[in-house]
């Protein structure tokens, strides 16, 4: 990894709403579309990115400092927040690495607006009910039980590193404005829209699909429902690895999303 | 100064293993623990309680609601306070309250409680809560619109009551083309309100904006309530007004017995299988019910919760329960009330596991020996008028 990536901090007016935007590295954009953690400081996995493409790494409202919550009811205004961001961008068939709530909001985008988003990876995506394979309760307060659900080895240091240990940990207000925001979306159908499931076969562009073999929040059953229900994807499952798949495996994630785009864009 | 018996109406017979193999009493904990032969067993040893209360000449009985939990099995608190309305013949019947966000739409809510105020002959006293949290997962209901949820549910209550119908209720969350309710409340304009804060600065402002009445969530701190009344007290001020103590409740366990020693060696199980069950999974803050600000605080305030008693000596420290013979009941409450400044006591005489006769013999004995020299002490007559 390049010891310094060019990096920019940007906010934005999006349809009035105040949005924070950071800009890293060089080349081909790239949108990344984060998860309800709120992976809104650039984190490894997004460098890796910026190897190779010009990342532009936006935060959903109410996330980090990004306002407009308020003009948020459910996830489909989320997706017309993204409709007027890519635009303002002036991006046009833009490759998505996205993740878990962020995977969810590439697809209901690509619902809306198919030309705006090119290929897609979905990491650990959110979005659907599979019969059978419920996700598991994303809001609970004890820190400790949410490392255990989230990671596939809870001990590990990105898992103690990633998550406040208490109430008294600095990060504790943005923690709780990124699970406010979630819930705000996601609360109520939880995680998921029931119209995605008869629209998925409208989704006929290349998408990358990356799972956890052991994600216990969004089950590997949901990846392969997405497979085989989406009409131009694939799916790779790694081994050892929980729903913090960008934190986890870091490298082998990235490696696998920059060579599908590679591909695609070939 | 008013006195009421309030009832949560708990599950008593958690399993043995219950603290080692659950973590909450509320929501997760599986409904097969509920018997229901024994739950009607319950119900009606809990209703008698109330009726006794009007019996034995309290001012008022409270109930409230709760859902999918061990610690107040009362999802319905208007069916108990219609059978209140039949069953008493004096007191008054405060429902504390009706989680309105729940009321789909919250016009059932005024046409519900304008049945208990006709039938009991105008004794309601309507409380509108917003849900406590542990609730927002039991109905899957969205808490980060648990406050405008409220407040248009309020708003449109308040009119139902109010304004002549049919009119139309256009909100965010209930489109109404026609709000009609029938009956209207006997209470005119509509019968008193009462709302439970747990000292969130948005529900201080708002009960005191319309001078409805503020009830302090009980098992706090002594000096968390102060602090909170204190902020009220402020707030009125700052609506150009001094507020009327009966503007206040405070809400806390309270056993009399004979002696204090008797009093401690009937109430301790009892009291113990509350704290340390009961109350596991109350305090849930789901995501957005208040600011990200307030839950800090609010996280921060539980270090002073009866949770975190382990002695005797913690829960009269902290004045989390009032325990003893009438003399040291009557002695305490009579220092406490003048000092919080409060003009409504909501005494919870039965809780967790506390057996129906000991139940009724501490409610005779507060009611004999304990009431009559509080209302004489602070010099005010009963409210029975």
């Amino acid at each position: 990894m390049p010891s310094t990536i060019k990096s920019e901090n940007k906010t934005l007016n999006i349809a009035g709403k105040k949005t924070q935007l950071t800009i890293l590295g060089e080349g081909p954009p790239l949108l990344y579309l984060h998860s309800a953690g709120g992976e809104t400081e650039p984190i490894a996995f997004h460098k890796k990115l910026a190897e190779k493409h010009t990342v532009y790494l936006p935060a959903h409202p109410g996330f980090a400092l990004s306002e407009g919550l308020d003009r948020i009811d459910d996830i489909n205004d989320m997706a017309w927040h993204y409709v007027d961001l890519i635009q303002e961008l002036g991006l046009e068939d833009v490759p998505v690495v996205s993740y878990s709530l962020g995977a969810w909001i590439a697809s209901e985008v690509k619902l809306l607006r198919p030309r705006l988003i090119g290929p897609t990876v979905m990491i650990a995506a959110a979005g659907l009910h599979v019969d059978g394979a419920p996700m598991a309760e994303l809001f609970i307060d004890e820190f400790d039980d949410l490392r255990k659900l989230l990671f596939f080895n809870p001990e590990s240091q990105e898992a103690k590193d990633y998550f406040p240990s208490d109430v008294n940990d600095p990060r504790i207000l943005m923690w709780l404005r990124a699970r406010e925001a979630t819930a705000r979306v996601g609360w109520n159908p939880y995680l998921h829209n029931p119209k995605l499931l008869q629209h998925l076969h409208r989704l006929d562009s290349p998408v990358q699909l990356i799972w956890g073999k052991q994600d216990k929040l969004i089950p590997a059953a949901h990846g392969e429902y997405y497979a085989a229900h989406l009409p131009n994807a694939k799916l790779i499952e790694l081994e050892e690895c929980g729903h913090m798949v960008p934190y986890e495996k870091t490298e082998e994630a990235a490696e696998i999303a920059l060579d599908f785009l590679l591909t695609e864009n070939a | 100064m008013k006195f009421f018996a309030f009832h949560l109406m708990p599950w008593d017979r958690l399993p043995d293993d219950f603290e080692k193999n659950h973590k909450t009493a509320w929501t997760w904990l599986p409904n097969e623990i509920f018997d229901p032969q024994h739950g009607g067993e319950l119900y009606n040893n809990y209703l008698d309680q109330l009726v006794l209360a009007d019996e034995l000449g309290f001012d008022g009985v409270c109930v409230n609601e709760h859902h999918q939990n061990a610690y107040g099995t009362m999802p319905s608190p208007n069916l108990m306070a219609s059978i209140l309305a039949r069953q008493t013949k004096n007191c008054k019947i405060a429902v504390v309250g009706n989680a309105i966000p729940f009321y789909d739409p919250p016009t059932r809510c005024a046409e519900e409680f304008a049945m208990i105020d006709c039938i009991s002959g105008g004794r309601l006293i309507a409380g509108l809560v917003v849900g406590g949290g542990p609730e927002y997962y039991s109905f899957s209901k969205n808490p980060t619109f648990a406050r405008e949820m409220y407040r248009e549910a309020f708003d449109l209550i308040m009119r139902a009551w109010t304004e002549p119908g049919p009119f139309e209720h256009y909100g965010k969350h209930w489109k109404l083309k026609y709000v009609n309710p029938w009956p209207r409340p006997i209470q005119q304009p509509h019968p008193p309100i009462w709302i439970p804060g747990a000292g969130s600065r948005e529900t201080i402002q708002f009960v005191a904006e319309r001078r409805f009445a503020y009830m302090g969530i009980p098992y706090f701190h002594m000096d968390f309530f102060q602090r909170n009344f204190d902020m009220f007290r402020d707030a009125c001020e700052k609506c150009d007004y001094t507020a009327d103590p009966e503007q206040l409740g405070w809400l806390l366990p309270i056993y009399t017995a004979e002696t204090d020693e008797q009093a401690w060696a009937e109430y301790e199980p009892h009291l113990w299988y509350f704290v340390k069950k009961l109350l596991k999974g109350l305090v849930v803050f789901p995501p957005g019910y208040t600011s990200a600000r307030s839950i800090a605080g609010i996280q921060k305030g539980l270090q002073q919760f009866m949770s975190t008693c382990e002695t005797r000596e913690d829960i009269e420290k902290g004045g989390y329960a009032i325990v003893g013979s009438p003399e040291t009941v009557r002695q305490k409450l009579s220092e406490r009330i003048q000092k919080l400044g409060v003009g409504n006591l909501l005494g919870l005489f039965q809780l967790g596991t506390l057996p129906h006769d000991l139940t009724c013999k501490s409610m005779k004995l507060f009611a004999e020996k304990v009431m009559p020299g509080l209302r004489e002490e602070l010099n005010v007559e009963s409210a029975l008028s």
